[in-house]
């Protein structure tokens, strides 16, 4: 199982842990992952803002560079994922578009023909380790856990092929493979507020408060994501949440993989557990064999 | 009418209402799209002695997609076609010089909104002129034995 | 001579040719209001705006903070019975309204995503410190302490970085871009 792997922005920077995390696990499940070389950023939402067709190129210079490895594309970061699977889909179906960004692709010695797929790094775990491998290779069993899986938007949305975005569960299985338990989560796949948190402030605190808030209610430990501005807008704005609205939540937020890799063994220092503001590692010391 | 006929490819309809105007009273005959798609579809069913073009359409900069279309036609790409753009003021991208280049932005004049109506007669009178100029000395090789 | 065009073949002309012009076909059931994380911040719902574009009520639209309350989760567009790409209608609107100048006073989204993207035509990768001074500053006094607050207690847990990254072939990059947009960088 060999992928070229698209970091993306924030993996560089204020989610480290989510980097480090993901390359750990899946070389621990035998999934080699190959850095691309050069790449740049997704455009995230704010290029649709601006130039749609320079939203793409940004996205389809990554793919062309992806091409001459000959791999899949795999992304940590959900918008980066839905930014270049959407590229991918668009172009291969938009002759014009194609060819236009084609020629200006040339300066930097690329072409895209959308030989490759993107995947999420999840569905890696999911679809190709699969779920039975995962739970094999357990040993730090975190039963006793109450997980809550926090899908966010653009893992699901929009439709990039994956069947039941109203009511996924890889996720859950996932966490159940660990010994965690998932609890049930209604708001699984309700916005974080993505950039609203920095260009409208209130409006994303609501949401937070919302999902922080059901989750707490349903007895959840932690809260694991799949999404760097997810985990970011959950875990690092719950002081503000707090002082709001009176709440008093200290909820931990997690990347799954941190989740998994340490409950396949990989020591919490090395995922970069406590690299949080409001860290789970005391939490987490006590399904640590080590500890016992 | 002086019997020239203009193509204005423009989206924003209050600009096209000024600019429109301005040629007209000098004299110009002009037709007016709203989109790259109306655009060609003029091209087709109607004859032009200058296209204008807008950069910024549609999805993004729609416009240089269309200047490389119509230069890449057999016929259209004798056509004079003059870009005028509000990139700077749209975008809040700054840009250095010239951006014309013969295979990537292959128009004939650039100008940038907001276009003085003294520059911009004078460009299409340049532009019409040299494209007059060029049937001139393509009559000229035809006479000589 | 063709008709100045309505405001809604203006929006629909923005948006891809692949998505046709979603905005006939609307047939105001209200599940995009219904499914939208932030209506209730909104002061016109999905649904309403959509209405207002078939009125040609331009000015509401462009001056009203729905488009900004997007957040770009799809909700609307995965739910829509007529298969409508709301969102893509979202970032057209904003497009309009960015290339215009047209938004209400106060929003901060436009001139964040503008520095997003010169940003990213400057280096190749986006930089959070650099775009905290589109924001920081307004949401009063509370919201700059929280802000800085934020700031340090991430660059104390090493998770913010002192400078922007850039993309080794940086030219060439940028070469790229200004064959799609002639924004002119060194040739």
């Amino acid at each position: 199982m060999r992928y070229v792997y698209f970091p993306g922005c924030s993996l560089e920077t204020v989610a480290k842990s989510y980097d480090v995390s993901a390359r750990l696990t899946a070389e621990k499940l035998g999934v080699e992952l190959t850095e691309l070389e050069d790449w740049n950023c997704c455009g995230a939402t704010a290029y649709f803002h601006i130039d749609e067709i320079l939203a793409h190129t940004l996205c389809a210079r990554n793919l062309a560079m992806a091409e001459k490895t000959g791999l899949d594309v795999v992304a940590p970061c959900s918008a980066c994922y839905k930014n270049m699977g959407e590229t991918n889909a668009h172009l291969k179906q938009d002759a014009e578009l194609r060819d236009h960004i084609n020629i200006a692709l040339k300066e930097d010695g690329l072409e895209f023909s959308g030989q490759q797929r993107v995947l999420h790094l999840v569905d890696v775990f999911t679809e190709d380790v699969g779920i039975e491998n995962i739970r094999k290779n357990v040993v730090n069993s975190l039963k006793g856990l109450h997980v809550a899986p926090y899908y966010g938007c653009q893992i699901l949305r929009p439709k990039m092929g994956r069947e039941n975005i109203e009511n996924p569960e890889f996720l859950e299985d996932l966490i159940s493979a660990t010994g965690a338990e998932a609890v049930d989560y209604p708001l699984k796949t309700e916005c974080c507020g993505g950039s609203l948190i920095m260009t409208k402030n209130p409006v994303a605190l609501k949401m937070i408060k919302n999902l922080l808030a059901c989750a707490a209610d349903k007895g959840a430990d932690l809260i694991v994501t799949t999404c760097p501005l997810c985990q970011v807008n959950l875990e690092c704005y719950q002081k503000q949440v707090n002082r709001k609205y009176g709440t008093e939540f200290s909820l931990p937020v997690l990347y799954i993989t941190q989740v998994l890799g340490f409950a396949l063994g990989i020591p919490k220092d090395d995922l970069l557990i406590g690299s949080e503001l409001s860290s789970p590692a005391g939490l987490l010391t006590r399904f640590s064999r080590e500890a016992v | 009418m002086n019997g020239k006929r203009i193509l204005l490819i423009d989206d924003d309809p209050d600009y096209v209402y000024a600019v429109k105007m301005i040629l007209e009273k000098a004299n110009y005959s002009v037709r007016v799209s709203y989109s790259p798609k109306e655009g060609y579809a003029a091209l087709q069913d109607g004859e032009f002695d200058l296209v204008i073009v807008d950069v910024m359409m549609g999805r993004g900069a729609e416009g240089i997609i269309v200047a490389r279309k119509l230069k890449k036609d057999r016929e259209l790409k004798k056509l004079p076609l003059l870009m005028i753009t509000g990139i700077r003021e749209q975008t809040g991208f700054f840009f250095i010089g010239d951006p014309r280049h013969e295979t990537f932005l292959p128009v004939d004049g650039f100008l940038e909104k907001p276009v003085n109506t003294e520059v911009l007669l004078n460009k299409v009178r340049e532009l019409l002129h040299s494209d007059q100029t060029a049937e001139l000395k393509q009559e000229k090789q035809g006479e000589e034995p | 001579m063709t008709e100045r065009p309505s405001f809604q073949k203006e929006v629909s002309n923005l948006m891809s040719v692949l998505d046709g012009n979603p905005i006939d076909v609307c047939i105001q059931c209200g599940t995009c209001s219904g499914s939208c994380p932030a209506v209730e911040y909104m002061d016109y719902s999905p649904r309403h705006i959509i209405a207002l574009i078939r009125s040609d009520l331009k000015d509401e639209v462009l001056n009203s903070d729905t488009i900004w309350c997007c957040s770009s989760c799809y909700n609307c567009t995965v739910r829509c019975p007529k298969e409508i790409k709301i969102t893509e209608m979202m970032y057209a609107l904003k497009r309009y309204s960015i290339w215009k100048h047209q938004y209400r006073e106060g929003a901060i989204g436009p001139a964040f995503s503008r520095k997003f993207v010169r940003m990213v035509v400057k280096t190749g990768k986006s930089y959070e410190p650099g775009l905290a001074p589109t924001f920081m500053f307004r949401y009063g006094m509370r919201g700059m302490i929280d802000n800085m607050q934020l700031g340090m207690s991430l660059f104390n847990k090493k998770r913010i970085a002192i400078l922007p990254k850039t993309v080794k072939r940086i030219k060439n990059f940028r070469r790229v871009l200004n064959r799609i947009i002639p924004i002119g960088v060194e040739k």
